[in-house]
């Protein structure tokens, strides 16, 4: 195994739906040897790409789990992540964002930069990852690089430059000249396999020189030497340039542009150079942890083996011999055999076996150097854990995990089912943070939840396939609220005191809306409540907002502020201030005008010109606010926040209203008032619901 | 509903007359000014005055993206109501916005016909009916008048009320008012011009100026990019 930290790449490849990365990853495989032949997403010949390992995604064409494979280019090891292009499976993305150094940014030269590509982009700028765009299906007709190049900047803020124009287009592409090296490239041979370099064609030659100025100049602003080598009129040589490009690209202050045909294995190898050019090693990115013992301040880490250990567990796999626990190590070295701490639980680890992987297939090694990717057999951990040397107590930054905004009453079809149905939820609920199961305790259903319908309907499909389960799902249900809009008094006292041992407390103060989630704020002075009851009130307050007095949602944005209260010398305990702040909640809520909100989604379609107006009706009838809408030469955007309770099944009525021409992409923006006739309906059928049980 | 606790004056009323309709229906208007002096601000002001007066805004923006004019407008409304220091600003934001429609075109594809097209669409299906159209960006640098005599009769037959904004230059005339402008300014009820004058920027109607009132020009405060009445 290669051991020099400059020749490590982690690289990602990201993208919108079926802008080809898949095939992309598959094409790089092929041309790294490290598969023997091709098969297509949604092969005929039954294999299908060997990314997508899961039976799901082979059937359904989408990648859902991001695994992570490894391969040799030109002496670099290179470990890419496949990620989902799916805006349901965006934790996936993001964590796999965590352990990337760099990443492709794979575009489709007809669609351009879409709605997914951006939010990707968000993903990367926050954790800021450097790229390179590739721009894939250059053989399709209406192929328009220049148009996506143009559209990287305007849409995405990127610097976008150009390092290659395309040799014909649509079905005329044939190849690529580079304007590094200024040759054309050919792609010969039955898979493309075979690089012929040649002159410039003659009629490409002016543009070749126009664009190989524009890329000299731009980066210029990276290097002196470059900048006085074109001052001085003097060669400019390769190097220069590739340096300074690395320079801007690294800094993400520069976006280097190629392109290509996957599917038509073209500008496949070019891409890989370029990865090895423009993308970090693990030593070029700073990776900072939190440690634990001094305040979580910062640590900044080091791509070092001598250093003691720091790895991140960034996903899990359930596998034919156990648990499968894909881990990044960012500095020290882990090696079979080693005792190792998981920070979150602080428990002791010995390492067992320790292998490489590539997709499903996989290869023993010893020990996983620093800045690299591999996994773990036979360790017990949630994702996202963070493991470290005896001593040490860093914790990897933690990552931002939205909360589920759908949730789906689940029941086993026979005994069968029960075993396999618990199996398979406790390890997408350890595998998927976003995806979360409890036991209703009204109805005694098992109630899953995630983000969004595809992203239930996935884990429900993948129960009934790898684990057997034969599940019937309710109706999904939307994750309603209550909060309260106005600020309110309340002073209770509670008071048992006829026989036995009495209880007596009394809590006064106001409680008012606020943004977090509940706020407790202790302002009694004199001891009115004698300290350590203080505790008790808090939690007497909090076990209210589980089950909200309006409709039994949930309670969040209220802030209580206790400012008064009595106690009894013999009768008060805790158990007598959990009842009175009990008391006192609903005696000031009710009081607070209480409201139920919802979950409210932002929607954005994009949409050929001609069905804007079906568009903007659909989601007019869903209760929708339309933000705006956006034209562009063919195509159209809509931006609208719509209710998520109105939005199921949209992706149907979608495809049938636009003849599949239409795609939209979903995420959750905010909460909102529920409107007063829906929340009345809301009332009776809770009321409903009651009477049945 | 929206404004029953906020008030707010129209930000042009003490330069164009106190009555709420500036314009008559079907009436145009234009804010010209030089690049960055604060024209877009201004149209936004236009713009909340009219949603808190129940009326519906459509603003079409022929430069930046909705998300863009999204942010405008929350960043003009925060500096109104913290002036106001009112406090549930939030709720009256949210109120607002359902009165709103956002449309943005790339310049090359903006035409009348299209607009029409699009908003009979909107009309037709009950989504939304506009009040008032803000168009900004439209380039005065070539002949508008074909599309404006056309908007102008769309506009007199939906009794909407029209504002533009128009960049001028320096260097082109003497007021560095576009050419193509002046031959179609006589479709145009109001003409208010934003320059900077001394230390601040000073707001001065051109045409349709109140006569009767002694004031005829208002300022903008630089920070906020607000009218004040100073």
């Amino acid at each position: 195994m290669n051991q020099d930290i400059t020749k490590f790449r982690n690289i990602g490849i990201s993208a919108h739906i079926d802008s080809g990365k898949t095939t992309l990853t598959e094409r790089i495989l092929f041309y790294t040897k490290r598969i023997h032949a091709i098969h297509d997403v949604k092969g005929k010949d039954g294999v299908g790409a060997t990314m997508d390992s899961m039976e799901l995604e082979k059937e359904r064409g989408i990648t859902i789990a991001s695994a992570a494979t490894f391969c040799e280019w030109l002496g670099h090891e290179i470990n890419i992540i496949d990620t989902p292009g799916h805006v349901d499976f965006t934790i996936e993305v993001e964590r796999s964002l965590r352990v990337l150094d760099g990443a492709v940014l794979v575009l489709c030269s007809v669609g351009g930069v879409q709605s997914q590509s951006i939010t990707v982009d968000q993903q990367m700028k926050r954790y800021k990852v450097p790229c390179i765009a590739f721009i894939n299906k250059c053989d399709r007709s209406g192929a328009n690089p220049d148009k996506v190049t143009k559209q990287l900047k305007e849409k995405l803020g990127h610097n976008p430059v150009a390092i290659q124009i395309p040799i014909g287009l649509e079905a005329e592409f044939s190849g690529v000249i580079d304007l590094l090296s200024m040759k054309a490239i050919y792609f010969e041979g039955k898979n493309g396999e075979i690089i012929r370099t040649d002159v410039i064609p003659e009629n490409l030659l002016e543009e070749a020189v126009k664009k190989r100025e524009e890329l000299v100049d731009a980066a210029s602003v990276f290097s002196d030497e470059l900048t006085e080598a074109i001052l001085e009129e003097k060669e400019i040589k390769e190097s220069m340039v590739v340096t300074a490009l690395r320079r801007g690209s690294l800094s993400r202050q520069i976006t280097p542009v190629l392109l290509g045909s996957a599917y038509k294995n073209k500008g496949v190898q070019p891409l890989l150079d370029a990865v090895i050019k423009f993308l970090p090693c693990p030593y070029d990115t700073e990776n900072i942890a939190l440690d634990m013992d001094n305040n979580e301040a910062p640590v900044i880490l080091s791509a070092d083996s001598d250093k003691p250990l720091v790895a991140l567990a960034f996903k899990l796999e359930e596998g034919q011999y156990g648990q499968l626990t894909y881990i990044r190590v960012y500095q020290g070295l882990l090696a079979k055999g080693d005792n190792i701490y998981n920070v979150r639980t602080g428990k002791k680890v010995k390492v067992g076996r320790v292998v490489r992987m590539h997709a499903s297939q996989m290869e023993e090694i010893e020990s996983i150097p620093p800045g690299y990717i591999g996994a773990l057999f036979g360790i017990d951990c949630a994702s996202g854990d963070t493991f470290v040397s005896p001593g040490l107590s860093y914790t990897m930054t933690s990552m931002y995990v939205p909360k589920p905004v759908i949730s789906l009453a689940i029941k086993p079809k026979d005994n069968k089912s029960e075993v396999n149905m618990s199996k398979a939820l406790n390890r997408f609920t350890k595998e998927d943070p976003t995806f979360k199961t409890f036991v209703s305790e009204e109805t005694g259903d098992t109630i899953i939840s995630g983000m969004g319908e595809l992203h239930l309907e996935v884990y429900l499909e993948r129960m009934r396939r790898e684990y057997n389960a034969q599940i019937v799902s309710g109706v999904p249900r939307v994750a309603y609220r209550e909060t309260i809009t106005k600020r309110s008094e309340f002073n209770y006292t509670h008071k048992k005191q006829t026989g036995g041992a009495g209880q007596y407390g009394r809590v006064a103060g106001y409680m008012e809306p606020v943004d977090e989630e509940f706020v407790f704020d202790n302002q009694v002075r004199g001891g009115a409540i004698p300290t350590q009851y203080i505790d008790a009130c808090e939690k007497g307050f909090r076990n209210c907002l589980s089950k909200g007095p309006k409709l039994e949602y949930p309670v969040t944005g209220v802030k209580i502020v206790i400012n008064d209260g009595a106690s009894h010398a013999v009768d008060s305990s805790d158990m007598a201030f959990q009842s009175a702040a009990r008391g006192a909640f609903l005696e000031g809520y009710l009081k607070a005008k209480p409201v139920i909100i919802e979950p409210i989604m932002k929607v954005v379609v994009e949409t050929p010109t001609e069905f804007q107006g079906a568009v903007l009706g659909s989601l007019n009838q869903r209760r929708g606010i339309i933000f705006g809408t956006q034209d562009e030469v063919t195509s159209c955007v809509v931006e609208a926040q719509v209710p998520l309770a109105e939005m199921f099944g949209y992706s149907t009525t979608l495809r049938s209203m636009t003849q599949g021409k239409a795609q939209f992409t979903m995420e959750f923006a905010t909460y909102k008032h529920v409107p007063q006739s829906l929340a009345e309906e809301l009332i009776r059928k809770a009321a409903e619901e009651k009477k049945n049980l | 509903m929206v404004s029953n606790n906020l008030t707010l004056r129209h930000p042009l009323g003490r330069l164009l007359g106190n009555n709420t309709e500036i314009i008559q229906e079907g009436g145009f208007g234009a804010i010209l000014a030089y690049a960055g002096v604060g024209k877009t601000a201004l149209l936004i002001q236009l713009a909340i005055y009219n949603l808190l007066n129940n009326k519906n805004v459509l603003h079409i923006s022929l430069n930046d993206p909705v998300k863009k004019v999204g942010l405008w407008y929350k960043e003009v409304f925060r500096n109104i109501v913290s002036q106001l220091g009112i406090s549930d600003q939030q709720q009256i934001f949210e109120e607002m916005l359902p009165h709103r429609f956002i449309m943005t075109f790339e310049v090359e594809g903006f035409s009348v016909p299209k607009l029409e097209e699009r908003l009979t669409d909107l009309m037709e299906q009950n989504i939304f009916r506009p009040n008032v159209i803000l168009i900004d960006g439209l380039p005065f640098e070539v002949s508008q008048e074909e599309s404006l005599l056309k908007l102008k009769s769309f506009a007199q037959n939906h009794s909407l009320e029209v504002w533009f904004t128009v960049r001028i230059h320096k260097g082109e005339e003497p007021s560095g008012i576009p050419a193509n402008f002046n031959s179609v300014e006589y479709l145009f009820e109001k003409l208010i011009l934003i320059q900077p004058e001394g230390k601040g920027i000073q707001l001065k109607a051109l045409k349709g100026g109140k006569s009767d009132s002694g004031v005829n020009e208002l300022f903008i405060d630089p920070t906020t990019m607000l009218v004040t009445d100073l």
